[in-house]
């Protein structure tokens, strides 16, 4: 039953029987009405999941979406429309919807379309999961729960979920531009809930990314998805309530990379720097951190969770140097702020599907290693808290953010001593970038298993960052 | 947009067809919706157009049962063949899952809710002129930008959105109504970049007339930032909290994640064994309503079919009820509460009871406390009710707002927060699916420096 015909290669043309003729048709009538610049995006994305809780394959699922949508741009003002009924009406009609923010005689014109080939190669997909049986799939949910369920018999609630996608898109614009891209992404995750009386704590763990299946054989096993989020969960049933107050906080490589996504990425993302809503907006060049931050966004990392071969708008991205020694140097950039900034594109235009038009976004944010030994860091500290696993955090444009801390330790005289649980660190961006004191050695990627939410837009993401030490940062916990 | 060109009815015709289909094509039970919908949104900035967006889109959703074992299916791609693909993959999918005695669509229920009774439709939405919609932007946001204190804008947005659903099954049902959203909101910055503070005002609703007024959304919008400005740091203490009926809201959905079937059937939440007990004081009723006319939660029936009803959840600080779909229901051996959402559960019109205070005397009765304007992050732990968040609030010193502090956190547990909470008040207002009144709560654990 594996004969779920999805197709190796998707061809627009092939299911709208519209060629380059009439999407330049199309976008001339988006022209129509005085709009400066028109672009089409169609997408295809065949997305499955497999569900195992209760100790049974509970259900499968299969989502396709397809649809495309239409966007033109009349001085600084966006229209948009689209639509899923692929149908030549349907289309004309989405075309003059977008072009209704204009209103005149028609002043550009499309130009002849050249297809410009993608290279794929950040795609490491040997064996992609939508080709997979279903049945292979399904067994790594299999491996990954049973290994949760059997590290510890505490371990009283496991629920395990595989979901796949593949995405086809192609993109047109009134500037000749005509590319396509197929991105596959993959991710494992693991929830256990462990009980001891009437303690019940959860742990969370999973892998993937822009890769195929031969990552749960070469890279991250099922077992160990499992057994690391049963560790997690069994971790806390010993740890005590986290501190509260303001104190020097070390925050643990890898997962910690969310505090670098929100005290600074969504900051430096290029909109909020044009209407100057950003705390940076008029930052750039200046200091704003100790000489030992330098900060990317790279959207190039093979294999990576957040990484494309180009954006949601056509453009092949580049790794982009954020912070460089504590000084602002670049901003994500999408084709719209780009423009009215007068500078380069950087390849962040990001959209969740068709029926969004595309905004500056992160890829794989993370901050550059640094010299310092992590012991040594740790060492440094005489009381204060060790921030180890995350769950999110959010950040406003006036530069204050959070995050979520699941579990953690007390420093105390430079050495882990007792495990905590749940808090919230606080600061406000600008003050922690004055605040990082050391940088480890040790720069590791977050789980490829994370997604980012901006504009009620959901696009996946990775972050990365060594041990690092925060002089001063509030710790909210109860005790 | 006009209205689309199908027929009423051709999207129920489509989907009574797919169950056909499905039966015949080896599926013991099969459930077929189809949602489509009108959409527009104008996002205005400093008094110009920044975004309009007009578009339409059908979208449908598939589940299939044969042997007791469950796959689930959706698309965007509308057309027959792909449907019939997409079912006949499902049917030989489900054979991949495992036999599950509790899988199966809800049972037919014998009573109907009439949509009309609801009124959940507003013709004056669909016929709504373009300059009028993004007129009304305009003017929210001129209004809000003449208030010398505001400093930037993150723009006003009007947006409205006509839904209409379908849903057959092979239990018999059949089913369809409209629904209308419409929703008017500003965001604003005041205060220099070094000390820059933001927050915002909306108003959501099923019908246009029942919107605020720009000037009243501008008003409280400016209100709401401007009184944020220059906040102090305090000290790490434990006080009495005051939760602003939108902070009781977004407490409220906290706790809907910790009564619903779903998450109780899984054990994730501290509340999975308490049901019939005292999980608050006798200040806390929490009602589960989908029968409330012109409220955005509510509808005729949910995602399996079932009729909306109202469910007393929380009765004088005793656990009535939890929150289940089909699915839920039968797992715990309770009744399904008309509470399904796509595959899982979600609220109809899900609202903590109002108590006889105002927020004002609320305040006054404060000695020291926090008054809790907004929250950031997503510390949120339903296994234990522990709560962790970022907060913004001001400080309250012999029942008088003294001045904004920013930079702390709240820390707390739901549980107690339920047990603890003093006063409710009277301002109840239905702005979304999940809201409540002022509430104040005994104790939280407030981090400062």
């Amino acid at each position: 039953m594996n004969n779920l015909a999805t197709p190796r290669s998707f061809r627009f043309e092939d299911r709208t029987g519209l060629a380059a003729n009439d999407w330049r048709k199309i976008l001339d009538l988006a022209l129509s009405s005085g709009a400066d610049f028109a672009e089409i995006y169609l997408e295809y994305r065949e997305s499955s999941a497999a569900h195992m809780e209760d100790d049974i394959i509970k259900d499968t699922s299969e989502n396709v979406s397809l649809g495309l949508g239409i966007r033109v741009w009349t001085g600084e003002k966006t229209g948009y429309g689209y639509t899923n009924d692929l149908t030549w009406d349907k289309i004309r009609r989405t075309a003059r919807s977008a072009a209704a923010v204009a209103a005149g005689p028609a002043r550009a014109q499309s130009l002849d379309l050249r297809e410009s080939p993608v290279d794929g190669r950040v795609y490491r997909a040997l064996s992609p999961a939508h080709l997979a049986p279903f049945e292979t799939r399904i067994d790594l949910v299999r491996r990954a729960y049973a290994s949760c369920q059997k590290t510890d018999p505490a371990v009283k609630k496991v629920k395990a979920t595989i979901q796949d996608s593949i995405q086809y898109v192609m993109i047109i614009n009134s500037e000749g531009l005509l590319v396509r891209d197929a991105r596959p992404l993959v991710k494992l995750t693991c929830v256990g809930i462990a009980e001891r009386g009437a303690l019940h704590e959860y742990g969370y763990s999973g892998g993937g990314g822009r890769v195929g299946l031969e990552y749960f054989a070469d890279v991250l096993t099922p077992e160990a998805i499992g057994a690391e989020a049963a560790r997690e969960a069994l971790d806390l049933l010993d740890a005590r309530d986290a501190p509260a107050g303001e104190m020097p906080v070390v925050l643990a490589p890898g997962h910690a990379g969310v505090l670098i996504h929100e005290a600074v990425g969504h900051l430096l993302e290029a909109d909020f720097n044009r209407k100057k809503t950003s705390v940076f907006w008029n930052k750039g060049g200046k200091t704003i951190g100790t000489t030992a931050v330098t900060i990317y966004d790279d959207p190039t990392i093979p294999a990576s969770r957040g990484s494309y071969a180009i954006d949601d708008e056509g453009t092949v991205p580049q790794k982009t140097l954020l912070i460089e020694k504590g000084v602002i140097r670049g901003l994500l950039q999408d084709k719209l702020s780009a423009r009215l900034m007068n500078r380069p594109l950087t390849g962040h235009g990001r959209r969740q599907d068709y029926t969004d038009f595309p905004i500056p976004r992160m890829a794989n944010t993370y901050i550059e290693r640094g010299e310092q030994d992590p012991e040594e860091i740790l060492r440094s500290v005489k009381k204060g808290f060790y921030a180890e696993r995350f769950t999110g955090g959010q950040v406003e444009d006036s530069g204050k953010f959070t995050f979520s801390v699941s579990s953690g330790w007390l420093i105390e005289n430079g050495r882990r001593t007792a495990p905590v649980k749940q808090a919230t660190l606080i600061g406000s961006n600008v003050e922690i970038l004055r605040q990082v004191e050391m940088i480890g050695s040790d720069l590791t990627f977050g789980l490829q298993t994370g997604t980012c939410s901006k504009e009620g837009q959901d696009v996946p993401v990775n972050d990365g960052c060594p041990t690092l030490k925060i002089s001063a940062m509030t710790v909210g916990g109860r005790q | 947009m006009s209205r689309p060109v199908r027929e009423p009815g051709e999207d129920l015709a489509l989907a009574e067809r797919l169950v056909r289909f499905g039966r015949t094509s080896g599926a013991d039970e099969i459930e077929v919706g189809i949602g489509e919908s009108d959409e527009f949104n104008v996002d205005v900035r400093l008094g110009e157009i920044e975004n309009l967006i007009e578009a339409g889109s059908r979208y449908a959703g598939v589940r299939v049962i044969r042997d007791k074992k469950t796959a689930f299916a959706s698309s965007s791609d509308l057309s027959e063949d792909a449907l019939r693909r997409l079912i006949r993959n499902a049917v030989g999918r489900a054979e991949l899952a495992q036999a599950d005695e509790y899988a199966g669509l809800a049972e037919l229920a014998a009573t109907r809710v009439d949509p009309a009774a609801l009124d959940i439709f507003d013709p004056e939405i669909p016929a709504l002129e373009a300059k009028t919609k993004i007129g009304l932007a305009l003017e929210t946001e001129r209004i809000a930008l003449a208030d010398k204190r505001i400093t930037n804008s993150h723009g006003a947005s009007f947006s409205t959105n006509e839904v209409r659903s379908v849903l057959a099954a092979s239990n018999g049902f059949s089913g369809t109504y409209e629904k209308t959203y419409a929703g008017l909101s500003v965001g604003l910055q005041a205060g220099d970049t070094e000390d820059l503070v933001e927050d915002f005002w909306f108003s959501n609703q099923i019908h246009f007339r029942d919107l605020e007024s720009p000037e009243q959304i501008a008003r409280t919008a400016v209100a709401r930032t401007v009184r944020q400005l220059h906040p102090r740091k305090i000290k790490t203490q434990h006080v009495p909290v005051i939760f602003e009926p939108l902070m009781t809201g977004s407490l409220l959905g906290f706790l809907f994640g910790c009564v619903s079937g779903t998450a109780v059937y899984q054990r994730a939440t501290f509340l999975a064994d308490k049901l019939g007990q005292a999980i608050g004081n006798d200040r806390i009723t929490v009602i589960d309503d989908g029968l409330m006319p012109r409220r955005l939660g509510s509808g005729p029936f949910d995602s399996e079919g079932i009729p909306s009803r109202r469910t007393v959840v929380v009765e004088r600080g005793v656990l009535k009820n939890f929150l289940c779909n089909a699915y839920a229901a039968r797992k715990l051996g309770l009744q399904t509460t008309g509470n399904a959402d796509g595959g899982g559960v979600g609220p109809n019109n899900f609202y903590l009871q109002p108590g006889p205070h105002s927020q004002a005397e609320i305040i006054r009765g404060c000695d020291k406390g926090l008054l809790l304007l907004r929250t950031l992050g997503h510390g949120l732990n339903s296994v234990t009710g522990d709560i962790s968040r970022g907060a913004f609030g001001l400080w309250i010193e012999k029942g008088e707002i003294v001045h904004p502090v920013s930079e702390i956190t709240i820390s707390g547990n739901l549980g107690e927060v339920l047990r603890s909470v003093e006063m409710v008040g009277s301002d109840l207002e239905f702005r979304g699916s999940i809201c409540g009144p002022t509430i104040k709560v005994t104790e939280m654990t407030v981090a400062g420096d």
